[in-house]
């Protein structure tokens, strides 16, 4: 052995000091590796696509439900901010899948190994990708919203209005659902690390449970359903003032983001890499 | 600097690294040797906070690496997977790397500058990366931040001769600038090329931690080939070198003689009239150091019966 190797030995002194903070380089990363990959590309145009198709759809319908002879289902004139947030139903898992894919594209990948080693703190890493997730998808969100409103309001014609604030404030609403989901998503692919599995307890939670819980008449069932995060979010996006005021809709469903991220990070922590 | 101690990593009833305590220090290449399975990629995951470490701790100039704010001005690595996205470009694997720990767009340029590699090759997706190219790439990953730490596992792997002896000469510049470095190989004929120091690791334990020079003074003895026509004649020159205190093992066409100088062998031959075609002195070489030093430990891999020790 040689003596005292304990000092920090000679280093060139050029080296540069970081010109970002660890948080903003983070996210900054983020930001870089979800622009240098194609399938984002593709995953925004299939959401705009899907939308579009959906608020067609949609819109068609409520023109038919007004204009055949069953006098039973008459929706009359209907806001196009309600076929885009019905639209959402199916769109929002194009949407989500980009904070679902944030994560598990990393882990089939392996870059997750180089993600960590730049950034070692897990919690800083997720708080990173949500904030990217989370923009990236609430940008979306407005995106495809107008896109929705563009498309259903001339199938609409007669049947349809578009008063100027209030699509307006339907658009930034249904965008703030996709982010709040996105993140949801986010937080739970990094506890499950598998796409195909992250996607099908994704599929429970907003659909299969709740709708199996909302069984007419048995109340304490449909109260349970009403804690669900996708219920929340379509009572947050409906206007509604039951079971409670349509703000609170948006807190659950910030509540089941935040506890996903949390759980994301406990699982990160613990496991290897 | 690189302080292990006491770790330990357990996969389920498997022990990947078992109790390991080792110094990793400044100014010098080390040589992380062991065979295959032995543990070595294994700890410099624990090292980088990547695999949890089941015992024990790892740190990084005095801390653990997750503690580490700018982790890429601490530590550069290049492991055995290359951690490059199939659809993403080399150059914007780098550049979210430099950007998450502070480091300017240009020093990607002047890493890729520093490994060899061109715009086009830095343009390629991971999935169209060579092995080779995948190599240079992880590597300048490791230089971003210029660390003073450096962890290469198996660098050589994939690389042409050219590359090779990069890798050599430029660990060697690393580690005379001060720096730490740690290189892994099962191949203890390449660390011999380039390691000061080795650490070696059997099965996950450490077997020995020594500088090279050593090792090689204590190498086993040299031996010599022995070829010839004549298998009857041969069997007569092996019963002689062995009463003479040889060890003698006999393999196809000939004998391999431990223990005596060529030229004793020869004029034994010539007196006991023994036509030879061919009289090799054999230099053990390091790797039959190494060899010897794991035996115990593959042996034991591979179980009583399929131990391959020679
Ligand atoms: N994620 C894992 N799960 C289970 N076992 C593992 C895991 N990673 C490594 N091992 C086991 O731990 C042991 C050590 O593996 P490791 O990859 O560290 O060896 P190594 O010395 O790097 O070998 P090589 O020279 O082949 O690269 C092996 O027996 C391996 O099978
Ligand atoms: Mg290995």
């Amino acid at each position: 052995m040689t003596a005292v190797p304990t000092v920090t030995p000679t280093r060139p002194a050029s080296r540069p000091a970081p010109t970002s903070g660890p948080f903003t380089g983070a996210v900054a990363a983020e930001w870089t590796k979800l622009w240098s990959v194609r399938s984002t590309w593709w995953t925004l145009l299939a959401a705009v696509v899907t939308m579009a198709a959906a608020a067609g759809q949609l819109a068609i319908y409520a023109v038919n439900a007004n204009t055949d002879d069953d006098p039973t289902v008459n929706p009359g004139i209907v806001d196009v901010g309600e076929i885009v947030a019905g639209a959402l139903e199916l769109t929002q898992y194009v949407v989500l899948a980009l904070g679902l894919f944030a994560i598990t594209s990393e882990y089939a990948t392996g870059t997750i190994r180089t993600t960590l080693r730049c950034t070692p703190s897990r919690g800083r890493v997720l708080a990173a990708k949500a904030a990217v997730v989370g923009a990236v998808t609430f940008l979306t969100g407005l995106l495809i919203g107008a896109v929705g409103a563009a498309v259903a309001r001339p199938v609409l014609g007669e049947w349809g209005r578009a008063p100027l604030g209030g699509t307006v404030a339907d658009v930034v609403a249904s965008a703030a659902y996709l982010a709040l989901l996105s993140v949801l998503a986010l937080g739970l692919a990094a506890a499950l690390r598998g796409a195909v599995l992250t996607l099908t307890v994704l599929f429970a939670l907003l659909m299969i449970v709740p709708l199996s819980l909302q069984e007419p008449g048995i109340t304490v069932l449909t109260r349970i359903a009403d804690a669900f995060p996708g219920v929340a979010g379509n009572h947050f996006l409906a206007g509604d003032t039951e079971p409670y005021p349509a703000a609170v809709g948006l807190l659950v469903l910030a509540g089941w983001a935040v506890a996903a991220l949390a759980l994301g990070r406990w699982a990160l922590r613990r496991r290897d890499a | 600097m690189i302080t292990i101690r006491a770790l330990t990593k357990r996969f389920g009833a498997a022990t990947a690294v078992d109790d390991l305590t080792v110094d990793i220090g400044p100014g010098q290449v080390t040589g992380f040797l062991g065979p295959n399975g032995a543990g070595k990629s294994t700890t410099m995951r624990m090292v980088l906070g990547l695999d949890r470490p089941t015992a024990g701790q790892a740190l990084v100039n005095g801390r653990p690496y997750r503690q580490l704010r700018y982790p890429l001005h601490e530590v550069g690595a290049l492991l055995d997977a290359t951690g490059v996205h199939p659809a993403r470009s080399g150059r914007a694997h780098l550049l979210a790397m430099a950007r998450s720990n502070g480091i300017p767009a240009r020093r990607v340029d002047e890493v890729l500058d520093l490994v060899g590699l061109d715009e086009r090759a830095a343009g390629k997706p991971g999935r169209a990366l060579s092995l080779g190219m995948g190599q240079r790439l992880g590597i300048a990953g490791a230089l971003l931040g210029d660390p003073p730490v450096l962890l290469l596992d198996e660098p050589v792997n994939g690389l042409d001769p050219d590359g090779v002896r990069w890798i050599r000469r430029f660990t060697r510049g690393l580690a005379d600038e001060g720096r730490t470095v740690l290189i892994s190989s099962h191949l203890m004929s390449e660390m011999q090329q380039t390691a000061d120091r080795v650490v070696v690791l059997g099965r996950g334990r450490l077997v020995a931690d020594a500088p090279l020079a050593d090792l090689i003074a204590a190498r086993p003895a040299s031996s010599v080939r022995v070829r010839g026509p004549e298998p009857a004649g041969l069997a007569t020159l092996g019963a002689r070198l062995a009463a003479d205190g040889a060890a003698v093992s006999p393999d196809e066409g000939g004998l391999t003689v431990t223990g005596v100088t060529a030229g004793r062998v020869g004029d034994l031959a010539y007196e006991l009239g023994v036509r030879l075609h061919e009289l090799t002195p054999v230099a053990a070489s390091l790797e039959e150091a190494f060899l010897e030093l794991t035996a115990g430990s593959v042996e034991y891999a591979a179980g009583p019966t399929g131990g391959e020790t020679r």
